[in-house]
């Protein structure tokens, strides 16, 4: 916490002012100078309309994905199942800078660089194997009467998950969807390597050219920090509740 | 009238019981297609990759040569390797305790219900949610070394630039010793899915346990120490585990932002940014393909020792 | 009359162990079955067989004249009740019980109008807006029947739905269970381990023991000719009395003739008259009074034991040594070596 109000603390400071000889959490004089000339120099406009296109397409269909493929899991073949969360789970453990050479070089052979499409593709991931494992635990602990209930009334697995399964997880959903979220708004390594047209730049590789413009305007820089984690926090804060205090109903 | 002799072995029809029909099958097959695709083309294909661009030079713009052993043996002999690999190796050893052991702290101070509590909860979470670059970009702000606050703090009281007692601040960015302590000290603030998950375990102990020991008269430490720590052992044992394995990871944003892989020499050079320097600024993708092949070999090794991890505490809480 | 259901040497497998045994049942139209049975009999997994839930390894499951093997649950047409009723948690009870019509394409209006008919039927028609979440278990219960009445399939299978019940509800319930029966005239298939609910609620009675159907008869037949000392035991508590037919006890009226081969005789606690002047000694071990009621626990000679049941206000003192006696009429005979019904 105390990290989070430096950064606004900071990013309210007047650009271009000798150091404070003492530390200062209200700035004096409090400016918004260093927010305005984020907007002018960084392109922060542009690129946050890029990372709000990706998180528009991506958090769905990731969510869609990993929803999809973990009732899936519930319902096939009890081998198949071991075999695909066997390999979820050796993907989990795959560090993901493990993975960036020969990622580029498949989506460089598709040509695909310089486009938003490989910043959009772990959705295919469910962003996270991690996030198709929980969600295949969540529709696992549902009562097994339920699904045989629905098989006794014909419903087919797709409307099974939609009418049934899918609403009676919506904790679940309301958390992976935030998450996944924080993660695609967050990602740096991705545009890094694949986006090099500044048309295309996303918010956080928007706020890397901005401090690299003038490494020593802290205001400035801060002040577009704030810009790219403000979106991020509310969406997380607003869904935290679920996982951090959903236990927290008097036991026994 | 027994139709045994018609009907298919038992085996077979029992393993078709959760999706008896075509449609069924079908529907299944659909739903679990687009991550079958993202789990091989985004993972298992790149990794089959690694393991053929190793074994080339290849820069993107000439068709791949075959290599053979070259490139491993040069990763041998590259000193800039040998440092990024002892970096990383060294920042798994030092931070990742560290963070979990603050996110147990955390964790066992927060899980009861009390004033407060949900507000230090979200607190302590909230950084994980921060941006990496942004957080990386506050880092840079707050480790400088005239205008960062952390040295304003250390200065305060002190004349002439010194701390009050007496002695020069530390010039984080710049002194090796400095550096990797600010990127260790960066990483403890982001443990918050650490934290989540022990908050979870710690609130999932029984709770007859502790009220017997509380019949026992039994110290803190001691519930600590004979409850809390053995019963908890194996969730700390995978999450470090899990941690070291992605430190290999969050290790590069802090190094690309704040310190650049300096100060010299190479201080602050993690497996991660040698992979993305050698393949991405020298265009060496054999050379980075290789160097990823240890790192995965180093997250191979990370599993094994969960996997035992795992199968010990099974045959522990068995007997 | 036309067959509601027809199971024909029907085996069936969990995992690699055979869970039922070429079972063969047939249930006419508008009748009441019972599979009764102790845990692990199998019983479940019939109702799961004839829903379709379960595959067969072997047999035919006929339903309605029409064979139904091969086809998926849902073409089945056949309806059940869950032991945990089963009920969408985020469904009201009308969407509960319109939820088989709608997901069929049954117009919306019209499904929900034949909901609360058959809420009505059920006596459920008070709750139509609430959720499961707020329902007692005698309610749920309700409208698990009422979601399985309303597409008036061909067979209904309830699955020990009475299990979750308290003690006086259950007893409600299940002469509620048989007037709707009555009312509606359906083929019902019901699962139970509760002997007394099989000799009230059905019409007839099947008992299965270890995936094998024992006996298949009325209420009457199947307490008053037990097939087997299987059947015999597990229907009446305290269970029947059986001791080998040339031991200490003999009923002292007309004997049948008997055969050469070992035989085992035996008769309920009801049946043992204490007050005789002659017959069977015995020692009381330890007498249970409940009300007006009580059992006498007693040893026979080399150790064998009876139960006999007793008026409270005439009950024995532990320790007494007393005289039993019983009739030829009150007996049943069995084979001692395959515990079959021996028949004079």
């Amino acid at each position: 916490m105390p990290p989070l109000l430096l950064l606004v603390s900071g990013s309210l400071t007047e650009p271009g002012l000798p150091p404070s000889p003492t530390p200062q959490l209200v700035p004096d004089p409090l400016s918004t100078t260093g927010y305005e000339r984020a907007l002018d120099l960084g392109g922060l406009l542009r690129a946050s309309l890029n990372s709000v296109l990706v998180a528009v397409v991506a958090v769905p269909l990731s969510v869609l994905v990993a929803s999809l493929a973990g009732f899936a899991l519930t319902r096939i073949a009890p081998r198949a199942t071991a075999v695909v969360v066997a390999a979820s789970l050796v993907a989990l453990m795959v560090p993901a800078t493990a993975l960036l050479v020969p990622r580029f070089a498949i989506f460089r052979l598709l040509g695909l660089t310089d486009t938003l499409v490989p910043l959009i593709a772990p959705a295919l991931l469910g962003t996270s194997p991690l996030y198709v494992l929980v969600y295949y635990l969540a529709f696992r602990a549902l009562p097994a009467d339920l699904y045989d209930a629905c098989l006794v009334e014909d419903l087919s697995p797709l409307r099974t998950w939609w009418r049934v399964a899918l609403p009676l997880v919506r904790p679940v959903t309301a958390g992976l969807t935030a998450l996944t979220f924080v993660l695609t708004w967050s990602n740096f390594l991705d545009p890094l390597i694949y986006v090099y047209d500044r048309d295309l730049f996303t918010l956080p590789l928007a706020l890397r050219s901005l401090s690299l413009l003038d490494p020593t305007n802290f205001p400035v820089f801060l002040a577009g920090a704030v810009i790219a984690t403000v979106p991020a926090l509310v969406v997380f804060a607003l869904a935290q509740r679920r996982f951090l205090h959903h236990d927290d109903r008097p036991e026994g | 009238m027994s139709a045994s002799g018609e009907a298919p072995p038992a085996r077979a029809r029992a393993r078709a019981a959760r999706s008896p029909d075509r449609r069924s099958r079908r529907h299944l097959a659909l739903m679990l297609t687009p991550y079958l695709v993202g789990l091989v083309g985004l993972v298992l294909v790149p990794a089959l990759v690694t393991l053929g661009l190793s074994v080339t030079h290849y820069d993107l713009l000439r068709p791949p040569t075959w290599a053979g052993l070259d490139n491993f043996a040069a990763l041998l002999e590259d000193p800039i390797f040998r440092v990024a690999l002892l970096n990383s190796v060294v920042f798994a050893l030092v931070a990742v305790p560290l963070r979990v052991l603050l996110a147990l702290g955390l964790a066992l101070l927060l899980h009861r219900r009390a004033r407060g509590v949900g507000t230090a909860r979200t607190a302590a979470l909230l950084p994980t949610a921060v941006p990496e670059i942004a957080y990386g970009l506050l880092w840079l702000w707050l480790f400088n070394p005239l205008y960062g606050p952390i040295n304003q703090l250390l200065r305060a009281g002190g004349e002439h630039g010194l701390t009050a007692l007496g002695r020069t601040p530390p010039q984080w960015l710049t002194d090796p010793t400095s550096a990797r302590a600010g990127i260790i000290l960066m990483s403890l603030f982001t443990m918050g899915e650490t934290f989540v998950v022990l908050l979870a375990a710690r609130r999932a102990l029984p709770r007859d346990v502790y009220e017997m020991a509380a019949i026992e008269d039994a110290t803190g430490w001691d519930v600590f120490r004979r409850i809390t720590l053995p019963l908890m052992a194996p969730v700390l044992a995978l999450l470090a585990v899990r941690d070291a394995v992605a430190s290999l990871h969050f290790t590069f944003v802090p190094a690309f932002v704040v310190t650049d892989g300096g100060p010299p020499p190479y201080a602050t050079t993690y497996l991660s940014l040698f992979v993305y320097q050698t393949g991405f600024e020298y265009l060496r993708y054999g050379y980075a393909a290789a160097a990823t092949l240890v790192m995965m070999l180093l997250t191979v090794a990370a599993v094994l020792v969960q996997w035992r991890l795992i199968r010990r505490y099974r045959r522990f809480f068995q007997v | 009359m036309t067959d509601g259901l027809v199971l024909d040497g029907v085996s069936a497998a969990y995992r690699d162990t055979a869970v039922l045994h070429e079972v063969d049942l047939s249930v006419s139209r508008g009748e009441l079955l019972v599979v009764l049975g102790p845990s692990g009999a199998g019983k479940s997994t019939v109702l799961r067989v004839v829903a379709g839930l379960e595959p067969v390894t072997a047999g035919r499951v006929r339903i309605a004249d029409r064979d139904v093997t091969d086809e998926r649950p849902g073409r089945r047409n056949v309806s059940m009740v869950f032991q945990s009723y089963a009920l969408f948690p985020h469904l009201t009870v009308v969407e509960n019980i319109a939820f088989g019509l709608e997901v069929r394409d049954t117009p919306r209006r019209l499904a929900r109008e034949r909901a609360r008919a058959a809420a009505e039927t059920v006596g459920c028609a008070g709750l139509l807006d609430r959720r499961p979440g707020q329902l007692s278990g005698g309610e749920r219960q309700r409208v698990a029947l009422a979601r399985a009445l309303v597409r008036e399939p061909d067979v209904f299978l309830l699955d020990e739905p009475l299990s979750n019940l308290d003690l006086a509800l259950r007893a409600e319930m299940r002469a509620e269970l048989r007037a709707l029966h009555d009312r509606i005239g359906a083929t019902m298939v019901h699962v139970t381990h509760d002997q007394t609910e099989a000799l009230v609620l059905a019409d007839r009675i099947a008992v299965l023991r270890d995936g094998r159907v024992e006996q298949v008869g009325t209420p009457d037949e199947i307490w008053r000719a037990p097939a087997s000392t299987f059947v015999a035991r597990f229907v009446g508590s305290p269970a029947m009395n059986l001791l080998p037919a040339d031991g200490p006890l003999r009923p002292r009226d007309d004997a049948p003739t008997l055969g050469e081969e070992p035989l085992e005789i035996g008769f309920r606690p009801e049946a043992v008259a204490l007050d005789a002047t002659e017959g069977t000694p015995a020692t009381v071990d330890r007498v249970e009074v409940i009300g007006e009621d009580a059992f006498a626990y007693l040893s026979l000679a080399a150790g064998h034991q009876v139960v006999a049941r007793v008026p409270a206000a005439r009950r024995p003192e532990r320790g007494a040594a007393v005289r039993l006696d019983v009739r030829w009429a009150d007996a049943h005979l069995f084979h001692a070596a395959t515990g079959r019904r021996y028949q004079p």
